[in-house]
């Protein structure tokens, strides 16, 4: 087992470089060029003050070039500098590995500092909506499993038909409309009491008025997909044969339901979370977005649109190993939970 | 004889969904066939109760998908919203992308904005209309108001006539984009609707802003000497009084009129007018327009289409008597009583008809809406000319005895000598609405369809084809092809696809490119990020059946190992790959629209269901302009919905497995 899960971990970060590599390359398109612009004000502050003859643009230019890492042509040297695995001109490192993500225009910040706080609320946000999602969906699929047929299951199936047809920020138009403007329960947008400072107690239940109406939203989005998956596992579940065993020895329904069916039914589903629990991450942007929450899609939208990339690569970086991590978890859970796995690879 | 009464009675016991089903069948495989195998089927029904016939797997999904009623439902609504996207479009021919309409916008959905009140019929002394709603007055000096009288978000409606107003004997009337005008037979004038602009009163702090020209306090205080009026007019957020001597008065926002301080210095006219960002006005010597500004409506031209000519050329010792104006041109009316036009006309716009010998335009019947111009003639002939995208400027059959004409906006309608309705044409309201620029959203919806469709479908056949092709190869050949092939799969896989794609979108977009490429650049990467699924089930399909008999057959045969992948193992994984399709095709629209909606898809003018939503993002457009999401959303909620329906059908229908439920 050690073994498989080292083979993945090694595996992951090839990946992850490969990724990287092409991210770096999309990142290249962008017609930004941070050296010239830094030796373009340099040079123009300078020449107010001095005779500019005696300035040379371009060995400012070159200057810059080199403090960047970006004078030579070659794609594979400046992706290795970036990286921080290849010395700048004068012999230092200073990549993402020396801890150096990018600075941000729009913010006038390093880019770590900025990304700190929406990265909170995105992992705070999701792991309540997941938390929240996964409470209501699993006892949900089970009973529309078990009473397969019944006119309750059957009413849960057109729901769910419509819960992943549906577009998401179409649930998030409506839940605007039915909690804030029907019945004025909620704040339409925005993370806090505009202008308010509180503290301790008051600043959670603060906090939880702003983001519930976010949360039941992206709750209610998830729970299409998640309750057909769980229901149809189930069902799975309860015609093997052991579940007949369960039943002739007299074992009683609740039991035969729980504990036989519903571990056997669980292996896909545990499988199924992580990854749901990926695609929440990347479908919260749309929330995020909707509702004025300060989290990592917002940013990312408002950095796209201001043009200020390298927020935007460090978002995509985020994403990207969150997607990596999750699906290292899925192997090893698979690798945990179907002992075919590890024999096979 | 029994078996006939049997089939009676099957016949009678069809459900609606079922005979549709049959509809589809029959077209498909035509009616005989169809008939001939259900008289067989009762036959052997009767015959043998209990055994089943044979038929092969093809026949026996289709007729396993046409007997689920729901199924068949969404089908056929999948079907007719294809054929009204694509056929929609061909009926309406004045349909364009990039139309807007400033004084059209938010309207919300309905039909009243022509339906002049019963009491008013009969009794009409002036309407007047300039942008969403309509004022009407009857010889009994009480004022009436129709269309859509709902201002934006101030909560405001223009069918909450003051009480004063309903009291008072009212003789003159004017309506505005957001406010109307009226003066009782004392002079008192009297306004109401949105008023943060000046529109109408006086107040200390309209005279502390600088961006308002305030009513006369004399005016408003004392009211005007009724008899002396020659002109009451409304445009934009303003108002002008024009006097018999050539006095002014005209007061509002300066915003709305960049040229409006150049009215205010006490100069004398013989006419003025409104157009969208100018107010003109003919000075006394009738010499041409006077607008306070150069290069606006220097030249004129006797139609639409015809040679434009230098004003004081054109009118050559002519007087100007009087004008009308649209948004953005005049039709004048000169001493010796013909009509000449002066300002911009798009390409579109319906030129003067030819007049008789000798018959020329009553210069008092002649009105101008937001784009046409209408009038009646000496001989009793009623025509409109100028743009006709809201059917305004399509005169109807019946206009005998119309001696008066009333034009505003998009409407105009025809009074005759007793002030009885004569005839009214023009724009009635719009279905669902129109959208913050002023277009028409059903329209739009019926123009966008095509667009997230089209997108849709070609992302899903790009992704279907990368998708099937890796699949088939690293399932058929196995070894090393499949590790590589996989390897790659996963990585794909691996990708956020949300974030990624917008990345993608946002940059090329900074690229300069016109729409379609950035179009089908959006389906390329909708393609190209999301045929790992399909991939990885076909190579799953492909990698069972790959042990069957009829491959090794086919081996045994010496048939190449391409043709073995192709012409003998992929029609056998078709129906995974038929219902994936669909599936898929569903979630791409999806994506699409979420997408536009937050701006990276489809640009602006061109429709698509996405894009129409993105106004939608805020709480005030939700709750106060309803109609310009719901109408969308439910179009593109149907469309998925059913497409999904199809799909789970298909699933249901096509997995062996299945088979032994029913």
């Amino acid at each position: 087992m050690g073994k498989y899960i080292l083979k993945r971990i090694g595996y992951m970060f090839v990946v992850l470089l490969i990724l990287s590599f092409l991210m770096y390359l999309i990142y290249n398109l962008v017609p930004n060029n941070r050296a010239y612009t830094d030796a373009r004000s340099e040079y123009q502050s300078q020449a107010r003050g001095q005779n500019a003859n005696l300035l040379d643009f371009d060995e400012i230019y070159l200057k810059y070039q080199r403090q960047y890492g970006t004078e030579t042509n070659n794609l594979a040297i400046r992706y290795l500098r970036w990286v921080g695995v290849y010395p700048l001109y004068d012999g230092s490192y200073n990549g993402l590995l020396q801890g150096n993500f990018g600075y941000s225009y729009e913010y006038k910040k390093d880019v770590i500092e900025v990304i700190g706080a929406p990265m909170k609320n995105t992992i705070f946000i999701n792991i309540f909506a997941t938390i929240l999602a996964l409470a209501i969906t699993i006892p949900l699929g089970i009973i529309c499993a078990v009473k397969k047929g019944s006119k309750g299951d059957q009413a849960m199936q057109v729901v769910t038909i419509l819960g992943y047809s549906l577009p998401t920020f179409l649930f998030a138009i409506l839940g605007i409309w039915i909690f804030c403007s029907l019945l004025g329960i909620f704040p339409p947008s925005g993370m806090k009491t505009p202008g308010s400072n509180y503290t301790g107690w008051k600043y959670f239940i603060d906090r939880l008025y702003y983001i519930s109406l976010p949360l039941i939203v992206m709750t209610f989005c998830s729970l299409g997909s998640m309750t057909r998956y769980v229901r149809a596992s189930m069902i799975d579940a309860l015609s093997m044969d052991c579940i007949r065993t369960a039943r002739a020895k007299g074992v009683r329904e609740k039991a035969v339901i729980y504990s036989h069916a519903w571990r056997n039914a669980l292996i896909p589903v545990v499988t199924l979370v992580v990854g749901w629990f990926l695609g929440i991450f990347a479908g919260s942007l749309i929330f995020e977005q909707m509702f004025g929450l300060n989290g990592m899609g917002d940013l990312m939208i408002s950095s796209l649109r201001k043009a200020d990339f390298d927020v935007v690569m460090l978002v995509q970086m985020f994403y990207v190993i969150m997607s990596l991590l999750g699906n290292l978890i899925i192997d090893i859970v698979y690798g945990l939970v179907d002992p075919r796995v590890r024999v096979n690879k | 004889m029994a078996n006939k009464n049997n089939q009676n009675n099957n016949r009678e016991k069809r459900g609606f969904f079922e005979t549709i089903g049959g509809w589809c069948r029959r077209l498909f495989f035509g009616g005989a066939n169809e008939y001939a195998r259900e008289s067989e089927e009762a036959k052997k029904k009767a015959a043998t109760d209990d055994s089943e016939d044979i038929v092969s797997p093809g026949k026996q999904v289709v007729r396993k998908f046409f007997s689920r009623k729901l199924a068949v439902g969404a089908l056929c609504v999948v079907i007719a919203m294809f054929i009204l996207v694509i056929v929609g479009p061909m009926l309406m021919p004045k349909y364009t992308d990039s139309y807007t309409e400033v004084t059209q916008r938010s309207v919300p959905p309905g039909f009243n904005m022509m339906s002049v009140p019963s009491e008013l019929k009969n009794d009409i002394k002036m309407i007047d209309s300039y942008g969403s709603f309509t004022v009407g007055l009857s010889n009994s000096g009480k004022v009436y108001v129709w269309g859509q009288g709902g201002i934006s978000t101030t909560g405001l409606d223009m069918k909450d006539i003051p009480e004063e107003i309903l009291n008072a004997n009212i003789v003159m009337i004017a309506a505005g984009i957001d406010h109307a005008i009226a003066i009782d037979e004392n002079g008192k004038i009297y306004g109401w609707g949105y008023n943060r602009f000046g529109q109408y009163g006086w107040s200390e702090e309209f005279e502390s802003n600088p961006n308002i020209a305030t009513m006369p306090l004399e005016l408003y205080e004392n009211g005007i000497d009724v008899s002396q009026i020659k002109k009451l007019a409304c445009g934009n957020q303003c108002t002008a009084i024009l006097m018999q001597d050539g006095t002014l008065y005209i007061w509002g926002n300066r915003h709305a009129y960049a040229n409006l301080d150049s009215f205010l210095r006490g100069l004398k006219f013989k006419d003025i007018s409104f157009t969208l960002n100018y107010v003109v006005a003919v000075p006394e010597r009738g010499n041409g327009i006077y607008t306070g500004t150069r290069g606006l409506y220097e030249y004129a031209r006797t139609n639409i289409g015809g040679e434009a000519v230098a004003m004081t050329d054109f009118l050559d010792g002519r007087k100007i008597e009087s004008i009308v104006s649209t948004t953005t041109s005049i039709c004048m009316v000169l001493d010796d009583g013909s009509v000449a036009l002066t300002g911009d006309f798009t390409l579109d716009a319906l030129p003067i008809p030819d007049l008789q010998e000798g018959e020329y335009f009553i210069p008092e019947t002649i009105g101008a809406g937001t784009y046409h111009f209408s009038g009646i003639t000496n001989l009793g002939n009623v025509y409109s000319w100028g743009r006709d995208t809201l059917n305004q400027a399509s005169v109807p059959k019946n206009t005998d005895g119309a001696t008066k004409l009333y034009v505003g906006a998009f409407q105009n309608y025809a009074v005759d000598d007793n002030d009885d309705l004569v005839a009214k044409w023009g724009l009635k309201g719009y279905l669902f609405g129109t959208d913050t620029y002023g277009a028409d959203i059903f329209q739009r919806i019926i123009n966008g369809g095509a667009m997230t469709m089209t997108v849709g479908a070609v992302a899903v056949i790009i992704s279907s084809i990368i998708g099937i092709i890796i699949g088939c190869v690293s399932g058929y050949f196995g070894g090393k092809v499949d590790i590589a092939l996989m390897r790659i799969t996963e990585i794909v896989n691996a990708i956020p696809f949300l974030p990624f794609a917008l990345i993608l979108s946002a940059i090329l977009s900074q690229v300069s490119m016109s729409s379609n490429m950035r179009i089908l650049i959006l389906m390329c990467i909708l393609g190209v990020l999301t045929w790992t699924g399909l991939a990885r089930l076909v190579r799953g399909q492909v990698l069972s059946s790959r042990e069957s008999e009829y491959v090794a057959a086919a081996k045994a045969m010496g048939v190449k190992e391409s043709r073995i992948a192709f012409k003998h193992i992929l029609p056998n994984i078709m129906s995974v790959i038929l219902v994936s399709l669909t599936l898929n095709f569903a979630t791409c629209m999806l994506t699409e629209a979420s997408f536009s909606y937050l701006g990276f898809g489809v640009p602006y003018p061109q429709p698509s269901w996405g894009n129409m939503l993105n106004g939608a993002n805020n709480a005030t457009v939700i709750t106060n302009y309803w109609w310009q999401w719901v109408f969308t959303a439910l179009f593109l909620s149907i469309t998925t919905i059913c497409i999904n329906i199809v799909g789970d059908a298909l699933r249901d229908v096509m997995d062996p497995k299945s088979n032994t439920k029913e």
